[in-house]
């Protein structure tokens, strides 16, 4: 098998004397489907903040194809090949699909306002390049129909698929979905499960965080389980499930862990 | 290619308007094609990028007294003034912008507000340099090539700033610089996370439109010959934020209509009813903001579809 792409290890982060994550390590292949697991509160949008580029790590190392990314402001994360979603939508509302998605071409469009403003280097026949594989991506994602459509009268589900498209149009090597099942309707689902694989089949390494364990088990090609912040398995879909420590961390358990780090779960 | 050919044209009709008007006229059309030129990079500002900021005003002075300053205390050359001129705009800008841009919203307004301020009391306190409260007068535009640009000449010198004003803004905008603008206005995390850089997209924004803003100024010296404190006053910065709001922010267009309407209509309510033409001026901004937040400009494009329907 070859290296992984995005390497992490020991990572945590602390809010003051709170512990949301502690010593995870992860590793995530180009072309698979990791998924994120876990109870409410087990630090899941933690790590996904600091895969992201959301948040800093307390401490941790954070390495994508050998560089580390611990030092680098939020927007740099993008230039990398590290692209998200949010879990509540968050569209360019003023702009058209087509300018929400080159949006996302915004770290491959570069090349400086002079290029721009003296028209050099046929800066003008790039946009129309960009304009094109906008509406390639927006049909990917099945929203061709809407391409006219004002984004502000696009359903949850609509929106969705928008910022997949939004996100793939920066040609990323990691893709990362948060929550991406939450609020949508079952068929929404299946189609969105659709996208995730053929993403996926592109060669770009796919990580979810996913509170819907069946959408999850269905999709993912393994799985790890946060919980209290820390990491308590991992494996293919089926290996996890008859994991006890997961058992119990989904259903209770009489060996209930330390009771500082059950508080802890309960503000995070 | 198709872009430049309408330029040529529109350089010929607004050009060719200017060798038809009479004085009183001219100096109006003069003005006007000004406040479009300030609109157009305004509208880039507030309406694009989002920035509520209060200084674009301010920058139109800078340029005013810095290219009067240059040529005639200074004694530097016409072409090098100009250059200095839009090097000392820019470098102002950026002063205002670094750490103002970190501001959101309210804070930026109040601390470009105080910029704005500012400028009016260093002009007044500026003894011999500024004129003070009396302003420069008395001189006028240095021969260029050893030819005089008067008349309806200067007027195509002004038609020449708002159409290269307008190509740079026009191009900016649909460009990935463009985009990015209003991603950080519309959601800066969201904009963030596709690798936007948001402190250096508001900073390019503010320092380009406010050097734009600087050579509009530069243009202007030479349209009254005289500059003076009250000219710059804030009455001014809030009739800009008028046309771009009442036009349309965030559209060309909505810049020009707004500032062809907010502009003309004084002039064409004062002879009627006085100096109620206030009133009306104040009671039609709240119309606008209340029933047409788009602007007149959003006004147009519902009736078009509307139209296209039918």
């Amino acid at each position: 098998m070859s290296a992984p792409l995005l390497v992490v290890r020991a990572l945590s982060k602390s809010f003051g004397g709170l512990q949301a994550v502690a010593d995870v390590d992860l590793d995530v292949y180009a072309g698979e489907i990791l998924g994120v697991i876990g109870p409410n509160g087990a630090g899941k949008s933690t790590t996904f903040s600091m895969i992201a580029g959301a948040l800093p790590p307390t401490s941790g190392t954070l390495m994508l194809d050998g560089e580390s990314l611990l030092t680098l402001p939020t927007h740099a994360f993008a230039r990398r090949g590290i692209m998200r979603t949010f879990q509540h939508n968050k569209p360019f509302v003023s702009m058209s699909l087509q300018d929400n998605v080159m949006v996302g071409m915004h770290t491959r469009l570069g090349g400086g306002l002079w290029r721009v403003l003296l028209n050099l280097g046929g800066a003008a026949r790039t946009e129309q390049d960009a304009a094109h594989r906008a509406n390639e991506l927006i049909d990917f994602v099945g929203l061709g129909e809407w391409r006219d459509a004002d984004v502000s009268s696009l359903s949850f589900g609509q929106g969705r698929l928008l910022e997949i498209a939004r996100g793939l149009a920066a040609e990323p090597r990691l893709m990362l979905f948060d929550e991406p099942a939450a609020g949508l309707t079952p068929a929404e689902c299946e189609r969105l499960a659709v996208i995730i694989r053929q993403i996926a089949k592109r060669g770009i390494a796919v990580v979810l965080i996913e509170h819907d364990m069946r959408f999850l088990m269905a999709l993912a090609d393994r799985v790890v389980v946060l919980n209290f912040g820390r990491k308590i398995a991992q494996g293919t879909p089926a290996e996890v499930q008859r994991d006890a420590a997961v058992v119990s961390a989904y259903l209770g358990d009489v060996n209930v862990p330390d009771r500082n780090s059950m508080k802890a779960v309960g503000h995070a | 290619m198709r872009q430049w050919i309408v330029l040529a044209i529109a350089a010929l009709v607004l050009s060719a308007i200017g060798f038809a008007l009479g004085a009183y006229q001219t100096d109006v059309y003069r003005k006007l094609l000004l406040w479009i030129t300030l609109a157009l990079g305004y509208n880039f500002l507030f309406g694009i990028s989002g920035q509520v900021a209060f200084s674009h005003f301010t920058f139109y002075g800078i340029g005013a007294y810095a290219i009067v300053i240059l040529l005639f205390q200074v004694g530097l050359p016409l072409p090098l003034a100009v250059l200095v001129g839009i090097a000392l705009c820019v470098v102002l800008a950026l002063i205002v912008a670094i750490p103002a841009t970190r501001l959101e919203g309210f804070y930026l307004a109040l601390a470009t507000l105080a910029f704005a301020q500012l400028f009016i009391v260093v002009l007044n306190e500026g003894g011999a340099v500024t004129g003070a409260a009396g302003g420069l007068a008395n001189y006028r535009l240095p021969d260029v090539f050893g030819m005089r640009v008067t008349g309806p000449w200067y007027t195509v010198v002004i038609v020449l700033l708002l159409l290269s004003t307008w190509t740079i803004l026009w191009r900016l905008d649909r460009s990935y610089f463009g985009r990015a603008c209003r991603a950080v206005r519309d959601d800066p995390e969201a904009a963030r996370a596709m690798g936007v850089n948001v402190a250096h997209t508001k900073i390019i924004a503010y320092t380009v439109t406010s050097a734009l803003a600087g050579m509009a100024g530069m243009v202007y010296a030479f349209v009254d010959n005289t500059v003076n404190p009250l000219i710059f006053g804030l009455e001014n910065v809030f009739l800009l934020l008028f046309m771009v709001i009442v036009g349309g922010s965030g559209r060309h267009a909505g810049a020009v209509v707004g500032a062809v309407l907010l502009y003309l209509l004084p002039l064409v309510l004062s002879p009627l009813i006085g100096h109620h033409h206030a009133l009306v001026f104040g009671v039609f901004m709240v119309v606008v903001v209340l029933f047409q937040p788009k602007g007149l400009i959003g006004l147009w494009d519902m009736l078009r579809k509307r139209g296209g329907r039918a």
